[in-house]
């Protein structure tokens, strides 16, 4: 194996930075319901995947419709794939998790696994076991480095995952620093018994963070039908554990926590691919989350959360 | 695959868990054709079935084995190594006493176990790992090669064809694709030649892009990829898209035409090790229109392997005049029998003694030509 090369790194950078983007839009999902309502959305993996073919679907249709120009399709795209998941995202709390409300921790938890494989099942049925796939829509890139040697290559495709990573959570973030809903978010995060008495009406915020976390599920899945171009019912299986190991690696319940911990999560798997074996970058994920945990229980930037008994 | 097919195809394998193929006829043969049917895998799946549905359907015709009708019970193993002892399990339950599959190895292998304790007489028609037939088992038997013939061909082929400069193999890490990769690893280290990288990834994975990075750095001009076509679909995408230009090649387990439709203009050039097409045999002729008559594809690598493993166990019945599934494995060891995919006849083992792999240079469009 020849040595280090720096133009290497910055591949491994770029393409870890990708991977990363995706999983905090996920985790994000995870770490806002887990913020408000102190459970682990296992169904969550599942609504990603729901955004995936959703996404794939609607690129499919647009082009026998004729769509052709690329902003056109990814926002039609994003507006039906977000619409569906939401609703998606929103049933699914309003069926399987509203009406446990105030049951001990355990019981919305084993509704969510329930849901889980539901869904993995219902869009089985639906659109079949097989893999579905699809040609990319936007194709080329930027190179850089020497003709003869080892060239960088920045996808378009890799900008634009990282530029919507970038324009949703900065949205998400004023929303829930600067809006009214986003202040009733955050004071139910803080005590939700007290929002109550104070005529916040939780469970309206609760599905809001619903919505909002399958809104970005939803958007991970254009995002990953559009870069891999494969989705099958079992996707969400796999990325959710990453995602969900990204905002428990960032601190679970908070927000910049996720972002940082997928990007963390994608950089691992990048270099351990990259300079260990391909073998060992599940291992070497998982090994740094139990070393930040010991660490830092809380994971990277979460909060100590001792006054909830 | 449409709609209706899936549906009817699902309710079959419904009724079948609910035990009521068992109180449909009761004086048929029953053949259990076991392999996936829903999964990602699928596509070899449907080879399978619609080579041995046409078997059974054929034989029915000419009226069945000794008076009675053969019938085909289709299972679906999802490849899955759980799954399928699940359904050998049903299977011995249902006492049904003729297996045509599994398909992939890693199931093929768990439920053979099973089938070896109960006496059920097991005929593959796709997995080619050699352990299958290593573990000293009387019941199992397979219409096709293994990866200790087609690992072999395709190392000697990368080692005294393409003579790579920097060679990488990569697996899946499952018992098929590791296995072969193995294989090949093996036949091109004795010809001198060692490859930069050996690596595995995950069953499922989609994002190689880091991996592909270092092959690209470390200057690999030809990559063998063990396993199924699903991640080397993805694979052979995303290195065209990073411009690491290296030629790929796989085994059987990659050849089919959703690498294309995965990999798109990717998979031009691809190498693949398949059985030679029957199909183009010109003893096969009314048999190929059979299949395109019914509008199905009769060119997949397990589709006459399937019918031969119907067909085998049929003229067993014929031939050694009893249903004893146990003696009809000792009458089909010393025997040889006359089918699509040529005069069969087994080692002691349960391999075939003969079989040959070919190697295909697929193309975009999802055709595939022999290379000279």
């Amino acid at each position: 194996m020849s040595g280090f090369s720096l133009l290497e790194f910055i591949q491994q950078i770029i393409n870890g930075l990708t991977l990363g983007s995706i999983y905090a839009l996920i985790a994000i999902g995870y770490t806002m319901v887990y913020g408000i309502i102190g459970m682990i959305n296992f169904a969550h993996g599942e609504i990603y995947m729901i955004g995936a073919y959703v996404g794939l679907l609607a690129i499919t249709a647009l082009g026998l419709f004729g769509v052709d120009s690329i902003s056109a399709i990814l926002l039609a795209t994003l507006a039906i794939s977000i619409l569906v998941t939401g609703s998606y995202g929103w049933t699914v709390e309003r069926l399987a998790y509203r009406p446990l409300r105030g049951s001990p921790r355990l019981v919305p938890l084993i509704s969510a696994i329930g849901v889980s494989i539901f869904l993995q099942n219902y869009v089985q049925l639906g659109q079949g076991a097989r893999d579905v796939s699809m040609q990319p829509v936007l194709t080329g890139g930027w190179r850089f480095g020497p003709d003869d040697g080892f060239q960088v290559y920045l996808s378009y495709m890799q900008v634009l995952i990282a530029a919507i990573t970038v324009a949703f959570m900065t949205g998400l973030t004023l929303f829930i620093a600067r809006s009214r809903m986003g202040r009733a978010c955050r004071a139910c995060s803080e005590d939700r018994a007290m929002a109550n008495l104070l005529g916040i009406d939780t469970d309206r915020v609760i599905a809001l963070t619903f919505v909002l976390g399958a809104t970005l599920a939803a958007v991970a899945g254009v995002l990953v039908s559009m870069y891999y171009g494969l989705v099958n019912p079992f996707i969400g299986f796999i990325a959710g554990l990453k995602a969900f190991t990204a905002a428990v690696l960032g601190g679970i319940g908070s927000i910049p926590g996720a972002m940082l911990g997928g990007v963390v999560l994608g950089l691992a798997e990048s270099f351990a691919s990259a300079y260990l074996q391909t073998e060992y970058k599940d291992v070497v994920a998982f090994a740094l989350l139990i070393l930040v945990l010991l660490i830092r229980p809380t994971g990277l930037l979460g909060r100590p959360d001792v006054e909830k008994v | 695959m449409n709609t209706f097919s899936r549906h009817a195809l699902s309710a079959a394998v419904g009724a079948v868990i609910l035990g009521l193929g068992g109180l449909a006829h009761a004086d048929t043969i029953k053949i259990a054709v076991a392999g996936p049917i829903t999964g990602p895998v699928a596509q070899y799946g449907d080879m399978q079935m619609s080579g041995a549905k046409m078997a059974v359907e054929q034989i029915n015709a000419k009226g069945g084995v000794n008076g009675k009708k053969l019938e085909a019970v289709l299972i679906d193993d999802v490849c899955e190594p759980k799954q399928a002892v699940a359904i050998a399990n049903q299977i011995v339950n249902q006492k049904i006493k003729y297996v045509v599959g599994h398909l992939c190895s890693g199931s093929t292998q768990p439920a053979s176990k099973l089938y070896e304790e109960e006496g059920i007489l097991m005929i593959t028609p796709a997995a080619t790992n050699p352990a299958i037939t290593q573990q000293g088992y009387k019941m199992v038997f397979r219409t096709i090669g293994t990866d200790d013939q087609q690992g072999p061909t395709a190392g000697k082929y990368i080692a005294e064809k393409i003579k790579p400069k920097k060679l990488a193999i990569i697996h899946d890490k499952q018992q098929y694709g590791e296995g072969i990769a193995k294989e090949v690893d093996k036949t091109v280290k004795a010809a001198g030649i060692t490859p930069v990288l050996f690596e595995g990834v995950n069953k499922g994975q989609t994002d190689f892009s880091a991996l592909i990075t270092k092959m690209k750095k470390d200057g690999v001009d030809f990559v063998y990829y063990g396993g199924y076509h699903p991640e080397l679909g993805l694979l052979l995408r995303q290195s065209r898209e990073q411009g690491f230009d290296a030629k790929y090649m796989g085994p059987e387990g990659v050849g089919n035409k959703d690498i294309s439709a995965i990999a798109g203009p990717a998979s031009e050039g691809l190498l693949v090790t398949l059985p030679a097409d029957f199909s183009t045999d010109p003893a096969n002729a009314g048999l190929v229109k059979a299949f395109q008559d019914k509008k199905q594809d009769p060119t997949g690598p397990f589709v006459m392997p399937a019918y031969a493993a119907v067909q085998i166990v049929a003229d067993a019945i014929k031939g050694a005049k009893t249903e004893d599934a146990v003696k009809l494995a000792d009458y089909i060891r010393k025997n040889s029998f006359q089918t699509p995919i040529g005069k069969v006849a087994f080692k002691n083992n349960g391999d075939l003694k003969e079989f040959e792999f070919v190697i295909f240079t697929w193309h975009a469009d999802a055709t595939k030509t022999p290379v000279k």
